[in-house]
């Protein structure tokens, strides 16, 4: 089975705040982390591949030249092949021009039985690309994967997460998945992986070789623009209570069954 | 592309400075834009020479007067329709009555029976002035690529201008998918939403890197605009049955006419609702949340007891979810659900940036917490410094009292 799992690159956002004097990122030493659920992605389909005894993954990511790093990463965790699309032209894209890259890159490849993605990246928490991708290549998908429960060549029955419980589904390949990440749990890099890390030769791809059309990626395919970016408010002052432990608490109770009814207590 | 005019530019380096994304370094006294660059336009903004320029060759598709009205997929599930789809009527409303346009409500159930019909009359009732509702067997589950088709070939057939959805798991799902078939921008879990006043362009504001940071985006050339909006963040109004409204059934095999339209590559063998422990924690006005200060799984025993008493749910932080002491969809922060309710209770959670960014926009926040350092005070509106197994039991003897 040849899966894709595409994975990126994104800040640690722990670090990235916005200084709300000067509207400006404060980005020092920000660390670039592979996407969490990614992660989860990847692993589960190093787990399919070895479940299938055999097949071929390989980790797929748009993004600057410095996703090398990543995707280094990627072939410690287990994967068998690693690409970067990467062109200038690619600045700025959303969602949507993002999904249409990325669909382009896949079909360079020679398309593949099975695509993952992680649920949604963290630095936009969109969790639009992986269905838009899906959309472009007319193949079915199913978001929110928390369990794969059954694999052959031509199907998998996997579990979907939804909000008040999970589907069971069972899905017709090619087919592309989201996970989220009680999925699995990555494992660590062996040491062969490393070293087997350290010598993959990354393959690359970028605006002409995966015969991309000029309006659609960047800038100029993405239909949503950012107008304005702005640090959130900030909440309100902290109201003290007080008095002793008792007394606050005495406090609290009323003031947490007045909100939780929405009228005063007397 | 970003265009500099060297002529214009007074090489002040403001430019360098306002980056956002720390992309553009002064060299030889001109900016020189690096990779990281994402066309945003700040520094465009902040040029007082008017040197920056952004060239933006968009391909406008067709007519854009042609699109017009709000539509809202509301969210019908295992029989029971969303919360989220009557804030969104609300909204909708709002944005609707400000263009002077109409509100439509985008149903699809099963068949049309008696229990569809009253949902229909509901969403009229809380601000619709038609429901579109669609038909057909093989909508009764929930299918990513089927629901996808069947709302492009509404979208296709009514032309909207805008088009709200919940950003819930189902929402989440298809919505993508959909805006890629219709070509059209898209901007998920928004918190708030509003028109330009100069064009009438929905302004969709959503936080971005874990709540750091707020983004308005637009969509100016393509329609229709499309969001996914976060749930309970918008209000509903309230059910006035003197509203009139239409309600058009529509057969699903109609609206697709084509042999194979109907057909999906996915099918549901199984749904499992409240599955062990699987709550909808967005949904809950009180959340009552533990941390790994509750030191155990039993501790989730009390805050279930305090739970109860505020007719309220349980969440927790990933610390826990990962010790095993409840199940992931329990997990609120960046890897697990974004809430919003009215009370959120965080109790022995630290305030760590990624479980902040999940429940911050609750309204009333309060922590009880040893370390009276935590961060999680910063952002609370009501503190407690103690220790939870004096704490709590103490908290839940007093609400006791009251109710
Ligand atoms: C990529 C990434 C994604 C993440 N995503 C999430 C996410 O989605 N959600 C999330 O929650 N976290 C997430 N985390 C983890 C996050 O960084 C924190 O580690 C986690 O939130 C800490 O959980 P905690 O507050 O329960 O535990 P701790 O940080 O250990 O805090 C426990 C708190 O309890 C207090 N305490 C201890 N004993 C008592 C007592 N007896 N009485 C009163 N107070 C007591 C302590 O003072 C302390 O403040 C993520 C991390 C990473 C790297
Ligand atoms: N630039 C990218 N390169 C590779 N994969 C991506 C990229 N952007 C998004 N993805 C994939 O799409 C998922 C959802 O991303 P998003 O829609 O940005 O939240 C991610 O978890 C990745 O699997």
């Amino acid at each position: 089975m040849k899966i894709i799992v595409c994975i990126k690159q994104v800040p640690d956002v722990t670090e990235v705040h916005l200084d709300p004097e000067t509207n400006t990122m404060t980005r020092e030493g920000v660390s670039a982390i592979m996407n969490p659920y990614d992660q989860h992605a990847l692993e589960e389909a190093v787990r399919l591949r070895e479940k299938l005894g055999g097949g071929e993954v390989t980790a797929l990511t748009m993004g600057p030249p410095q996703a090398e790093g990543m995707l280094r990463d990627a072939v410690a965790l287990g994967a068998d092949r690693v690409v970067l699309v990467s062109d200038r032209a690619f600045a700025g894209s959303d969602t949507w021009a993002t999904s249409y890259t990325l669909e382009h890159a896949i079909n360079a490849l020679g398309g593949a039985d099975l695509i993952l993605c992680g649920k949604q990246a963290i630095d936009g928490d969109t969790a639009q690309v992986g269905p838009g991708m899906a959309a472009r290549l007319g193949i079915p998908f199913v978001t929110c994967v928390q369990k794969v429960r059954e694999v052959d060549e031509s199907r998998l029955v996997v579990e979907r997460m939804m909000d008040d419980g999970y589907d069971v589904l069972a899905v017709k390949l090619p087919a592309l998945l989201t996970v989220v990440k009680n999925i699995n749990e990555p494992r660590v890099p062996s040491l062969k992986g490393k070293m087997k890390a350290k010598k993959v030769e990354i393959e690359r791809l970028n605006a002409e070789t995966i015969a991309a059309k000029a309006d659609c990626i960047g800038l100029p395919g993405s239909p949503t623009q950012v107008a304005k970016v702005f640090a959130p408010e900030a909440r309100g002052k902290r109201i003290e209570l007080q008095g002793t432990l008792e007394e606050q608490l005495a406090q609290l109770a009323v003031k947490l069954v007045e909100l939780a009814r929405g009228q005063e207590v007397r | 592309m970003l265009i500099l005019d060297k002529d214009l530019c007074i090489s002040c380096g403001v430019c360098e400075e306002s980056c956002p994304f720390g992309a553009v370094t002064m060299q030889d006294g001109y900016p020189v834009i690096g990779d990281t660059c994402t066309l945003c336009g700040t520094c465009v903004e902040n040029c007082s020479a008017g040197a920056l320029s952004l060239s933006v060759e968009k391909a406008e598709q067709g007519d854009l007067a042609e699109w017009s009205g709000v539509a809202v997929y509301c969210e019908y599930y295992r029989g029971e329709l969303n919360p989220v789809s009557l804030e969104l009527l609300g909204e909708g409303r709002r944005l609707a009555d400000m263009r002077g346009v109409e509100l439509n409500a985008l149903l699809f159930g099963s068949r049309f029976s008696g229990e569809l019909d009253e949902v229909a009359e509901k969403l009229i009732a809380h601000g619709a002035d038609r429901v579109y509702v669609v038909v057909a067997d093989a909508l009764s589950t929930f299918r990513e690529d089927l629901y996808c088709r069947v709302t492009v070939a509404l979208l296709r057939r009514y032309k909207p201008e805008i088009v709200l959805a919940g950003a819930t798991a189902i929402g989440r799902a298809f919505i993508p998918a959909v805006a890629v078939t219709m070509h059209a921008g898209l901007t998920a879990d928004c918190t708030s939403l509003d028109l330009r006043e100069s064009d009438g362009a929905l302004l969709q504001t959503r936080p971005a890197f874990g709540g750091n940071i707020m983004a308005t985006i637009v969509c100016e050339n393509t329609r229709p605009q499309m969001s996914t909006v976060r749930p309970r963040v918008m209000k509903a109004l309230d059910r006035d049955d003197t509203r009139a409204g239409e309600v058009i059934v529509l057969e699903a095999g109609e609206l697709l006419p084509e042999e194979d339209g109907l057909d999906s590559r996915v099918e549901v063998l199984e749904s499992v609702a409240g599955a062990s422990g699987a709550v909808n924690i967005q949904e809950a006005d009180v959340l009552v949340a533990g941390g790994r200060g509750l030191e155990n799984a039993e501790g989730f025993e009390l805050l279930a007891e305090l739970a109860k008493l505020l007719d309220g749910k349980i969440s927790a932080s990933r610390a826990v979810v990962d010790a095993g002491w409840i199940p992931y969809p329990h997990q609120v922060g960046q890897t697990g659900k974004t809430v919003a309710p009215k009370i959120y209770i965080a109790c022995g959670i630290s305030g760590a940036v990624q479980h902040v960014a999940g429940m911050q926009s609750a309204e009333t926040i309060i922590a009880i917490n040893r370390d009276e350092n935590a961060s999680i005070f910063n952002i609370a509106d009501y503190g407690i410094v103690g220790n939870l197994s004096e704490v709590l039991p103490m908290l839940i003897a007093r609400v006791k009292e009251l109710s």
